[in-house]
């Protein structure tokens, strides 16, 4: 090809690199809110079975979402109060909040307790529709107890209303009754250890995800908080909410992209420039890195709709491996010298660059068929951005470096090259490099034995301690919190959910009496199935017989006539319906437990209180029908622990995969080439065996990976190495030198705040250092000496 | 229940005006001398729906720390244990059965009342403002509800005595009076088998 052939398809692939920025800039900044996804339930795999099960945990992690719960807390109870009072004040006055909750709004008991009026025949308590039953059930002493109950009477339902106190007493079941929060001095209190504790609630303007949101309603808390504390010194916040855990995590990746970025950014170009000893060359790699990195952004975008955080910290460290391909490029540039021709350059390097990539390739796209959202992203990310790094070696670099370098490499780098060179490989010749493989593997035997495994979900989810502790004291304090154990009840119809829902609660009841449970919060006993509430009313109905002049009981007790004969007249009632329910303003706080029609029918979520057992918990589902206990970390450390073990299995299949790769390029020599990735994978495998670090799906992921980077690394020298006769260990200081500039980014992930991350950094740093060390040991004695 | 008031006025004495607080602590010391005492007592109650008053007659228990029973006699025979937030009715047999435990919300003054006269008078006195009449041989105090939201239900509580406490007196804003005089109060003495269980003394 001339160079008018060459600088068209330059341009046509600086046309397509600036579509993808053009791509990636539109969907980053031109379509809303930044689809930087910060929460880390979206991280999470699928792993129920039930479609509904899924959609519940998202909406018990988002009923408490939207909003931030704070308490204030002092021992001096007035000191307290006014405080959380100054707080909404000011938290009202920034206007960041779509509403503040301090002070109650002013209301009347008889408000919540008429709604309830029509339907009071058919809401019995658990005792009352027991006690009915009975033969000898006496209703005139039942109103006779009412009537003459100690102190006082006439609160909660009044005795015109309901003489025989059986609506009270369903009332007294309410969930909202059992809150340990009260109304005092118009807020809502809770008293616990000589400290008086006060809830003020602010409502976001929006998502908790949603950047401007988060930001701006921080800022306005702290702003408030600043100025609370200064007025009443020593009171104390405890804050819950989405927001403060998205906010931690969007600080923890910003630092960590910052960190790896820009470190390895920097560290890769210092050697650059060392090793090349100009500046063009630098130039050259980082314009391919940036325009492969630019269109994994772009696609990955195009694909996911938004990406997570946790692939923009790995895309960071992406930089150190595609810099690789160009690297290649220019090392064959820099050995070529005068008689540099960019075409035949990028023949020379194309059959390695190809292979590179395709082990590349195989390792992400394994990475790729795990279940979880996060590494499928990354895994897209990381085969968009190697590919088209590749390709500009082939069709943008001839064109930018088509002038013959005019400065060798740093020879300080070939010369170190080449003296390892040449000790790895006469160790690794015949005998003595048989013996020294075997003793390699007895010292790393030991440190197999020790391996152990980890299968956390912090792994993927860390909080930070301050927060998570926060939110257990207010859960602790208030009720209000995130659960990630509950019970799911599904159902065709409103009804057969419903009573399905109760069929759970018997047995949560029992469970109650045995006090292996502290209680639930759930739908059914706020709306009892239709079937309960026609019980209900047939079990009062011999009453309200005519024969059974329930009249004169009342009117024998004392109640006026026209009392009685009005509270006869409300019978039978209606029976309450869920849609009843969910127009009640009391209904409020609980309606996010029913979940409404969708394709698969209706679902409601139980919660249960005080116990943390999933066996026990579980227990309570046995034999009924489609009730499930829902236990969503559970569930994620049982598919982390599965695909550990599968990914095993993968490595094993990738190590046949790539073995067959070369079998095919090298013939026998291949099972010298496969040494230094085996050896690289053994080895780290053993220190962490040594180190008793328990092995992760993460390690594994990232042993893939070594795989597919230390493969490259043999297939680079034994590729180079006839171009470079001339010149002996520049082939190996190319190997090197991609080594180094994957370890400077690769290695800085182990700084990542993300255990994940974290342990695919150490992994790789590891793995990746033995295997560019023994890399030199692929190449047979001909080879080396030729 | 002279302990329980005791324990009550010693709380109310810190924000009272200097000669109340004197009042009050002459009574405490009056009063705070027995730990276990049983007295009879009448209730009366008028409400707007009733013809004519309730009244019922029985016994009370009431032991410092624990709580009290509620011995019914007339015009029905039952006993209820309110110790803290707890309701429990103690059957024939002498076993409990728990009708309110720890709920709040529509419930809330009437446990509010329980826990005062049960010895927990702290959440009671933050809720409550208190005027005292009267002098040592005769004396009144009448609580009246600090929050708006109280006090369209509840009017007022009086409690009266001399060296004993006389009578409770809860208005309620619906025109309900239920009026508790006591008599014969004494030592408890020794307390039987059930009472201490629903007690929940050892």
């Amino acid at each position: 090809m001339n160079t008018r052939g060459l600088t068209l398809r330059a341009l046509l692939f600086a046309g397509f690199a600036l579509g993808m920025v053009l791509l990636g800039a539109w969907q980053l900044f031109g379509r809303g809110p930044l689809p930087i996804q910060t929460d880390l339930l979206a991280m999470l795999p699928v792993t129920e079975r039930h479609p509904l099960a899924e959609a519940a945990v998202e909406r018990l992690a988002h009923a408490n979402g939207d909003r931030m719960v704070l308490v204030v807390v002092d021992a001096d109870d007035a000191k307290a109060k006014d405080a959380a009072r100054a707080l909404g004040k000011a938290l009202t006055a920034t206007n960041a909040f779509s509403s503040v909750i301090a002070e109650l709004p002013d209301f009347d008991l008889n408000q919540f307790i008429a709604p309830y009026l029509p339907y009071r025949f058919s809401l019995l308590s658990d005792a009352d529709r027991a006690n009915l039953a009975h033969p000898q059930y006496n209703a005139s002493q039942t109103l006779a107890r009412r009537l003459n109950e100690p102190f006082l009477a006439g609160v909660g339902t009044r005795v015109q209303d309901d003489p025989f106190g059986w609506l009270q007493r369903w009332m007294d079941q309410q969930p909202w009754s059992r809150s340990p929060l009260v109304p005092e001095d118009d807020l809502l209190t809770a008293h616990r250890d000589d400290l008086t504790y006060v809830m003020v609630i602010a409502n976001l303007r929006g998502s908790s995800y949603d950047d401007g949101v988060q930001r701006v309603a921080l800022e306005a808390l702290d702003r408030a908080w600043h100025g609370v504390e200064r007025d009443y010194q020593g009171v104390q916040l405890l804050r819950t909410g989405a927001v403060f855990y998205a906010a931690a995590a969007r600080a923890g990746a910003e630092r960590d992209v910052h960190v790896v970025g820009l470190a390895s950014t920097l560290g890769i170009a210092l050697l650059l420039l060392w090793t090349f000893r100009s500046p063009r060359p630098l130039l050259v790699a980082f314009l391919s890195t940036a325009i492969g990195v630019v269109s994994a952004l772009a696609v990955t975008l195009l694909v996911f709709g938004q990406i997570h955080l946790l692939t923009l910290v790995f895309g960071a460290a992406l930089l150190g491996e595609a810099v690789d391909y160009s690297i290649q490029y220019l090392c064959a540039r820099a050995y070529a010298g005068t008689g540099w021709q960019p075409q035949r350059g990028a023949r020379q390097v194309r059959p390695a660059l190809l292979l590179a990539l395709g082990t590349s390739l195989l390792g992400y796209a394994l990475l790729g068929l795990v279940p979880f959202p996060a590494l499928r992203q990354m895994a897209c990310f990381a085969m968009v951005g190697m590919t088209v790094a590749c390709l500009s070696v082939f069709w943008l670099l001839p064109a930018l470096a088509a002038s013959p370098s005019t400065r060798a490499l740093t020879p300080a780098l070939i010369t170190i090259s080449w003296a390892w060179q040449r000790r790895v490989a006469r160790l690794a010749q015949g005998r003595t490099g048989a013996a020294l493989f075997v003793l390699v593997i007895a010292l790393a035997i030991p440190g197999w034995l020790r391996l152990g495994h980890d299968d956390d979900i912090r792994l993927l989810v860390t909080p930070p301690a301050a927060l998570t502790q926060q939110e257990a004291r207010i859960r602790d304090i208030t009720g209000i919190g995130n659960v990630s154990q509950f019970y799911l009840v599904t159902g065709d119809t409103p009804e057969q959910t419903l009573q399905r829902e109760e069929a759970l609660e018997q047995r949560l009841q029992a469970l109650v009496a045995q006090q292996q449970l502290d209680g639930w919060t759930g739908v059914a006993s706020m709306v009892p199935s239709a079937e309960r509430q026609h019980d209900n009313q047939s079990a009062l109905a011999p009453l309200f017989a005519p024969g059974a002049a329930l009249d004169a009981t009342l009117q024998q007790a004392g109640i006026k006539a026209s009392i009685a004969e009005a509270y006869l007249a409300g019978w039978p009632g209606r029976v309450l319906k869920i849609d009843d329910w969910l127009s009640m303003p009391l209904s409020l706080p609980f309606r996010y437990l029913w979940m409404s029609q969708s394709e698969h029918g209706y679902a409601s979520i139980v919660l249960p209180q005080g116990q943390n057992d999933a066996d026990i918990l579980r227990s309570a589902t046995n034999g009924l029908q489609d009730t499930h206990l829902v236990d969503k970390p559970a569930s994620v450390s049982a598919l982390f622990g599965r695909y550990r073990e599968y990914a095993s299995l993968w490595l094993l299949a990738a190590l046949l995969l790539v073995g067959a790769v070369f079998a095919w390029r090298y013939g026998r020599s291949a099972v010298r080439v496969m040494v230094p990735p085996l050896l690289g994978i053994g080895l780290t495998m053993a220190t962490f065996g040594y180190l008793g670090e328990p092995l992760t799906l993460f390690h594994w992921m990232a042993l893939m990976l070594v795989l597919g980077v230390g493969a490259n690394y043999a297939v680079f020298l034994r590729e180079g190495e006839p171009h470079t006769a001339h010149l002996p260990g520049a082939s190996y200081a190319s190997v090197l030198l991609s080594a180094v500039t994957a370890l400077l980014s690769f290695g800085l992930l182990g700084l990542s705040t993300m255990p994940a991350l974290q342990h695919v950094g150490i992994t790789l740093l590891l793995g990746i250092g033995i295997t560019a060390l023994f890399a030199p040991a692929s190449l047979s004695a001909s080879e080396t000496y030729s | 229940m002279r302990a329980l008031i005791a324990a009550l006025l010693c709380l109310l004495a810190g924000s009272l005006h200097a000669q109340d607080a004197d009042l009050l602590k002459h009574v405490l010391d009056e009063l705070a001398t027995h730990a276990r005492v049983r007295a009879d007592f009448v209730q009366s109650r008028e409400n707007p729906a009733l013809v004519q008053p309730q009244v019922s007659k029985g016994q009370l228990v009431f032991v410092t720390g624990h709580g009290m029973l509620w011995q019914v006699t007339q015009p029905y025979r039952e006993t209820l244990a309110l110790t803290g937030a707890r309701t429990a009715r103690i059957d024939e047999q002498g076993q409990l059965q728990v009708l309110r435990n720890g709920d709040r919300g529509v419930a809330q003054v009437t446990q509010m009342l329980q826990s005062m006269l049960s010895g927990q008078p702290d959440e009671a006195l933050r809720q409550f403002d208190v005027q005292t009449r009267g002098n040592a041989a005769h004396w009144t105090l009448r609580f009246t509800p600090r929050q708006e939201r109280m006090s369209r239900v509840l009017r007022a509580i009086e409690l009266s005595g001399d060296t004993f406490l006389q009578s409770i007196q809860v208005e309620m804003q619906s025109g309900e009076i239920t009026d508790i005089a006591f008599s014969g109060t004494r030592d408890a003495g020794a307390l039987s088998p059930i009472e201490s269980r629903a007690l929940g003394m050892p």
